[in-house]
């Protein structure tokens, strides 16, 4: 059987990034393996991607059964969000190479318990595998995926605009903590209190996430996040250095679960990111070093850019 | 003089979507069982001239299917006319889990339940959801 190949143009305005496309060259540049004090931060904007060719090589990335998957889904924004989100996990860890070239196609997913994804080594796989954890998110319009080395990460996104069809003290008492009720409730600007509820939502989501589990699992009503800055406590050590977001678990006696670490970002100009990531063990209570997080933009075998320090990625208060 | 059954069992298959991205935890195969519960009434498909009667009855009414459909449809802001059965999933529909704790939330105001966090995690379909309704729905009644 004869397979015609056509040539495709690409406009070169295509892409934001500026960079060149060669439809031939499937090339992934190597990326270094974030050190266990940092993590990264990857997004993409599916309204930035609009060749067809390129999409269509991207399917090729995709094992049958995610073909499968996204060939179900109703609605072309949303079959190229579960395909670009589905590329952007495979293309972003085959990067992680620690021995040797990996091919995205070759990477296996399972789902734990609760239905986490995460990565599935052969036996024979020993050699090149990088330890990579990581977690993904997306709306309609933006995907997120974070990176650490060996460190359970939680990562979810929420667009700022975002409407919320209940009510939101109602919702909030039905699923929140009282604690994040009264603070929910002490905002009178509403529009200000929704979108403090959106960052609550996205730093809740991402604990779960980070611990492997769902709100099935670990109902949100459990736990309170916290902000220092609002609480005003006078908190024992280094100041600058303690961390501004906790958790709580609401357990009768209010443990502090000091091994996690949330950052909150407003991503894109568009969205709120949480991120939340274990400590390493080895750090003592006392020392908090927050771990770095580097953010970057990236359309997948086209290019990245840096957007730490840019108004893209803006670490907001809570 | 055939007596008809009072009740059969019919095992549906799922839509036909891999499996491996059920939302919940790793079940391999989705077999359901729909049981006629004996308090609910049923149409025959069949005529009774035939050798056997064959009864069918959807596990959750048409009712509250309709009602949880529209109640999705209003959340993930779909059109009136687009397409949203029994069968659809969640996920595929675009819902997050912001989403589909909304729809919890409105499916517990409409119908005066209470759902465990517990619970979400089976529920993929509307079908699912509209089966739990009823189901907790009649507990209330019975208790």
């Amino acid at each position: 059987m004869n397979l015609l190949r056509r040539t495709v143009r690409i406009p070169m305005n295509t892409f934001c990034l500026h960079r060149t496309f060669a439809a031939s060259a499937l090339h992934l540049a190597p990326v270094q393996l974030p050190s266990r004090a940092e993590s990264h931060l990857w997004y993409l904007v599916p309204d930035e991607v609009k060749s067809v060719s390129l999409l269509g090589q991207y399917s090729e990335i995709l094992s049958p059964c995610e073909n499968e998957y996204v060939a179900c889904i109703r609605g072309e924004q949303l079959k190229k969000t579960a395909l670009l989100a589905r590329v952007l996990v495979r293309t972003t860890i085959a990067r992680y190479q620690t021995d040797g070239y990996i091919d995205p196609r070759s990477l296996k997913f399972r789902k734990n318990i609760h239905g986490k994804p995460e990565l599935e080594w052969d036996n024979d796989d020993s050699g090149s595998r990088p330890p990579v954890q990581f977690n993904i998110s997306h709306t309609a319009s933006l995907i997120a995926c974070g990176v650490t080395n060996s460190s359970p990460i939680g990562v979810d996104i929420e667009k700022k605009d975002r409407k919320i069809q209940n009510n939101i003290i109602s919702f909030a008492r039905r699923y929140f903590t009282p604690n994040e009720v009264e603070r929910l409730s002490s905002i009178s600007d509403l529009n200000v209190q929704r979108q403090h509820f959106l960052k609550l939502w996205t730093l809740k989501e991402a604990y779960v996430k980070a611990l492997g589990k769902g709100i099935s699992a670990l109902p949100f009503s459990t736990f309170t996040i916290k902000s220092r800055n609002f609480e005003k406590k006078e908190l024992n050590g280094s100041g600058d250095s303690d961390p501004e977001i906790t958790v709580e678990s609401v357990d009768g006696q209010r443990s502090l679960l000091s091994n996690w670490q949330f950052t909150l970002l407003e991503l894109a100009g568009t969205h709120f990111a949480a991120v939340c990531v274990a400590r390493d063990g080895s750090m003592g209570d006392k020392c908090f070093t927050p771990k770095k997080l580097t953010v970057m933009k990236t359309i997948p075998f086209v290019g990245d850019e840096s957007m730490s320090g840019t108004d893209a990625a803006i670490v907001c208060g809570f | 003089m055939a007596s008809s059954t009072a009740g059969s069992s019919i095992c549906m298959k799922s839509a036909s979507c891999s499996l491996e991205h059920a939302q919940a935890s790793g079940r391999t195969s989705r077999l359901r069982s729909v049981s006629l519960p004996t308090n609910k009434t049923f149409q025959s498909l069949r005529s009774s001239t035939g050798p056997y009667r064959l009864q069918v009855c959807c596990a959750a009414k048409p009712e509250t299917v309709g009602k949880v459909c529209e109640i999705v449809k209003k959340q993930l802001a779909l059109l009136d006319d687009s397409e949203v059965t029994g069968e659809s999933k969640f996920a595929a529909l675009g819902a997050d889990s912001l989403d589909t704790v909304e729809i919890v939330m409105g499916l517990e105001e409409e119908f005066g339940i209470s759902v465990e966090e517990e619970s979400a995690q089976s529920i993929l379909t509307v079908q699912d959801a509209a089966d739990l309704i009823e189901k907790l729905i009649e507990k209330k009644a019975t208790n």
